[in-house]
Formats: C-alpha cells, sequence, structure tokens
C-alpha cells in the first residue's frame, strides 16, 4: 500500500492560494519546512507523494511571467533545499490550484521522475563558459583547440555533458556537466589546470548547480506553462 | 474573385515590377518583424548582458538599465507571438 499523507505539522495552509512547486526530493524522514523562504515570505514545506515530495509553498494562482526577482526567489529556494537534498529541478512558474491538482499531476510525473532520480541522484550541474576578449574575433584559430581541451578532459570526469547555446557571439563554449558530488575537486581542479593554459580568455566555471539541463519534465504538458 | 498571386506568377517565371516591388517591401517588413519581436534572440541579450557584468565588463547600473529595457521587449515579443500579429487572414477567401 502506498502513502499518500501531506504533512502539515506546524504549517497551515492559506486559503486562497495556489501551491508553488520549486523541486522534487526524496521525501525525507524527519524535515517539513525549510523556512519561510517562498513567495512573499510563505513557508516552504514538503507534500508526500508515494516516496518522493515536492517542495512547495503556498503562493498567489497566477501565470508567473519572467521576473528577475521571482525568479531569484525560486533559485535560493531550490538552493537551499539542495544543500541537504538530491533534487529534481522543476521549472519556473509551476504552480497549482490546490492540493488535488498537485496530488493528480504528482500521479501523472510518478514514473518519469523516479526515472529522472535515477540519473541525477547525488550529482550536480557544474557550468563552463569560455567568453573571448572584446574586438577579438578569430583567436589565431585557438578557438576549437580550446574547445576540445575542455570538452575532451572534463567529460572524461564527468557521467553526462550537454553543449548549450552559445548565446554571444564571443561566447566560444556553453557546456553544462553532470558530476557525482564526490568527484566534485577534481572536476574543479582540472578545470584550473586547462584554464591556466589559456589565460587571454575568460572562464567562467559556476556550480554547483541542480541538474536542469538534464533533467526535462513538464507535468501534464509543456503548452501551459506549468500554470495549472 | 480573380486574385493575381505573386507566388503562382513566379512559379511560371512571371514577374510583375509593381508586384515585385510590394513583395520586397512586405520581405523587408517581415524581417524587420522577426528580428524586433524574436523572443529567442532577446533571450540571448539577456544573457549576454548578464555574463558582460558578471565579467566585469559593465557596471551594476549599465547592466540593470539594459536588462530593464530587455526585459521590456522581451514582454513585448512573447505577447506579440501569443497573438500571433504575422498571421494574415484572407477574409475574402
Amino acid at each position: 500500500m502506498t502513502r499518500r499523507t501531506l504533512r502539515t505539522d506546524g504549517h497551515k495552509p492559506e486559503e486562497g492560494l495556489g501551491k508553488y512547486v520549486y523541486c522534487v526530493i526524496k521525501a525525507p524522514e524527519d524535515k517539513n519546512s525549510f523556512g519561510n523562504l517562498g513567495f512573499g515570505g510563505q513557508e516552504v514545506y514538503t507534500f508526500e507523494y508515494k516516496d518522493i515530495t515536492p517542495v512547495i509553498s503556498d503562493a498567489v494562482f497566477k501565470e508567473y511571467a519572467v521576473d528577475e526577482e521571482e525568479v531569484e526567489t525560486h533559485r535560493k529556494v531550490v538552493e537551499r533545499v539542495m544543500t541537504e537534498y538530491s533534487v529534481l529541478p522543476v521549472a519556473y512558474g509551476m504552480i497549482f490550484k490546490n492540493r488535488k491538482l498537485l496530488t493528480i499531476a504528482m500521479g501523472a510525473g510518478y514514473a518519469a521522475m523516479k526515472k529522472a532520480f535515477e540519473a541525477v541522484d547525488n550529482k550536480v550541474e557544474l557550468g563552463i563558459k569560455i567568453f573571448l576578449p572584446k574586438g577579438v574575433e578569430d583567436w589565431n584559430g585557438k578557438r576549437s583547440e580550446c574547445r576540445s581541451e575542455f570538452l575532451e578532459n572534463l567529460r572524461g570526469i564527468s557521467v553526462d555533458s550537454k553543449e548549450l547555446k552559445l548565446f554571444s557571439d564571443r561566447l566560444i563554449l556553453n557546456v553544462a556537466f553532470l558530476v557525482d558530488k564526490a568527484k566534485i575537486l577534481e572536476f574543479s581542479e582540472r578545470v584550473g589546470e586547462i584554464s591556466s593554459g589559456y589565460g587571454e580568455v575568460k572562464v567562467q566555471y559556476s556550480g554547483p548547480w541542480p541538474a536542469y539541463n538534464f533533467v526535462d519534465i513538464y507535468i501534464l504538458g509543456k503548452q501551459r506553462k506549468g500554470f495549472r | 474573385m480573380f486574385l493575381i498571386d505573386d507566388i503562382a506568377l513566379r512559379a511560371l517565371g512571371i514577374s510583375i515590377p509593381s508586384i515585385d516591388m510590394f513583395w520586397t517591401i512586405e520581405q523587408i517588413y517581415k524581417f524587420a518583424y522577426k528580428e524586433t519581436y524574436n523572443p529567442e534572440k532577446i533571450k540571448s541579450q539577456i544573457k549576454e548582458n548578464r555574463l558582460l557584468y558578471e565579467f566585469g565588463e559593465t557596471t551594476r547600473d549599465e547592466y540593470d538599465r539594459t536588462n530593464s529595457e530587455l526585459m521590456y521587449k522581451l514582454r513585448l515579443a512573447l505577447k506579440a507571438s501569443e497573438m500571433d500579429l504575422g498571421q494574415k487572414t484572407d477574409l475574402l477567401g
């Protein structure tokens, strides 16, 4: 028999607000609150569904447009949660009108989420961006050499990698790596070694992030952008 | 009602200068529209602006100003694409 309970110890949901989902984690034994970090200072808490749980807060039920401050709130909550748990990131703006709809969505996405957990459990995403200095276009043909050196070396330490869009003419590499938590230090040292050979370019090494680029779950379809 | 379809005429190798001129203007308009209201392009500009700030090539004030302009443009572009402003309907069928 499966468990399907809502932990409400110490949490009193507010009337008229929807359930905003930040991420999904494996159901913790003893934790149900992450503090008042949510939108409007609302409490961020867990909503248990079988053996996984979305991390949610009560929030105004609206379509969440791109807003830097709100995206930042979403990001901060996910980062806070990932200090303690492996997380499945959920796209910004995923809000449900009530608990019942969230439960239905969890049921629909359960199998996909379980599978995604296997892929990202105990792993983090690390990002590398390499940026050419101002005014340099060709860089004496070293562009492909630099790209290959980073990619080949770092792919050897990572579980997976994904090349991302080059959104600027000066960007020559934009790649996300999925790395075992135990190998973060080794990965960082290798980044430092390779970067030192290319002093003329700017290298941005970022993370650890949730595996945003390796999980792509849209509960109940992509079209409505998570607004239900 | 008989309408001369410029595409059909082109397929037959027939070119009428006045229609050609309208066709060219329309292509320029479509190109300009696409450039202005392309959400993906604006999103790239937003990311580039952020990266320039993170690399210390722009100040916080410059970053904030450009970001506000781009976010406004993005909202317009998304609204425009939702409204399908690029679509034409021949009401006379």
